[in-house]
């Protein structure tokens, strides 16, 4: 009696996934087992009525029918996914307009705070027209201009450089 | 390109190349010439008439949507079919996970009573039509464990290699040869069973 891991190989010579030194081996006892041939009869016949004979089956449904439902589908999952494509789209366009905005605010913030005056006022330089502003640094001046109409403060940093 | 071909007549080849360009009229007459197979191997893995429609209906949306990927290494309906097969194993991996494990279930995969059957030799070919032996068969498939017809299914009529099978039933190549061996095995018994049935 051949047992288990010899049964599979026998198996796995019908099906040709030995190696060639494997195979010898398998032909070999085929040769001179009795059970052994009797079991690949066995696999071979299941093996081979089993490739040519597959029922052909034909679809419960009409070509029209069925064809009508992939296509919905279809269009349902490219409008989900447009769908998906639009806000991510809108929200990249608010973030390119914000991120300067934000960069351009926190500058005007940053020399509204430096440029306050020495005795504690707190009144922002720039009002009706533009002033311009020394500072400290020679190689480096900058302008403000503020206008109440349009609430709207712009700072002009130059360093002089050509 | 598409505006002009003539679907009816146009090969494969022609209507993908039209499809991929996003010729709906192409893919339809795609659809139309393959539902039958693509739904058939459905059928095979699932053995329900409503799963099968379903899932071959989804492979076909999938399809659309990956058409692009499709390069023409195989054909175009061995590409569909592995898509479905795809679809089956998932669909039947979901249902193993709501199902319980039964002991029946165990002992079906670790060979069960095949293990102690002796050696038969089916050969109901000589006395039954070609379509008698067809729905015969069939019936003998539907009476085995989703494993086991799955594993024939790969290996007999997709003609894949232990290795790829194994790949996409994602277990070991000796469970994908343990499976076969004692779905053969059934099969072998029931087939020998229908011939004396036969002889009566």
């Amino acid at each position: 009696m051949i047992n288990h891991e010899t049964e599979l190989k026998l198996q796995a010579y019908l099906d040709g996934e030995l190696s060639p030194g494997e195979a010898k081996t398998v032909a070999d006892l085929l040769r001179r087992d009795a059970g052994a041939q009797a079991l690949y009869q066995e696999l071979r016949i299941a093996k081979s009525l089993l490739a040519e004979n597959e029922l052909d089956r034909k679809l419960p449904e009409s070509r029209e029918f069925y064809w009508s439902k992939i296509r919905r589908q279809i269009e349902r999952e490219e409008s989900t996914l447009a769908d998906g494509l639009t806000e991510p789209a809108a929200f990249r366009w608010w973030t390119r307009f914000l991120a300067p905005a934000g960069v351009l605010a926190g500058l005007a913030i940053l020399v509204a705070v430096t440029l306050r005056s020495p005795n504690g006022g707190g009144t922002i330089l720039a009002l009706d027209d533009s002033h311009e502003i020394e500072t400290p640094l020679e190689e480096t001046s900058s302008f403000s201009f503020r206008s109440e109409a349009a609430a709207m403060t712009v700072v002009w940093v130059d360093s002089h450089r050509e | 390109m598409s505006q002009n071909l003539d679907f009816a007549s146009a090969d494969d080849k022609a209507l993908v190349r039209a499809a991929q360009k996003g010729g709906m009229q192409a893919f339809e007459e795609l659809v139309a010439r393959h539902r039958d197979k693509i739904y058939g191997r459905a059928f095979s893995m699932m053995r329900n008439e409503e799963e099968a429609v379903d899932l071959s209906q989804e492979a076909w949306v999938k399809a659309w949507q990956r058409l692009k990927q499709f390069q023409g290494e195989a054909s175009f309906v061995t590409w569909m079919t592995r898509i479905v097969i795809n679809l089956c194993l998932d669909q039947l991996r979901k249902q193993k996970r709501l199902r319980a494990e039964s002991i029946e279930q165990m002992d079906e995969e670790l060979g069960g009573v095949e293990r102690q059957m002796p050696v038969v030799t089916p050969n109901p070919t000589e006395r039954l039509e070609r379509g008698e032996l067809r729905q015969r068969i069939d019936e003998a498939l539907a009476k085995l464990s989703h494993e086991h017809r799955t594993v024939l299914i790969l290996h007999e009529f997709e003609e894949l290699e232990y290795k790829e099978i194994a790949r996409r039933m994602r277990c070991s190549i000796g469970t994908v040869m343990s499976r076969l061996f004692y779905a053969r095995r059934k099969m072998a018994v029931l087939l020998a069973g229908l011939k004396r049935e036969e002889l009566r």
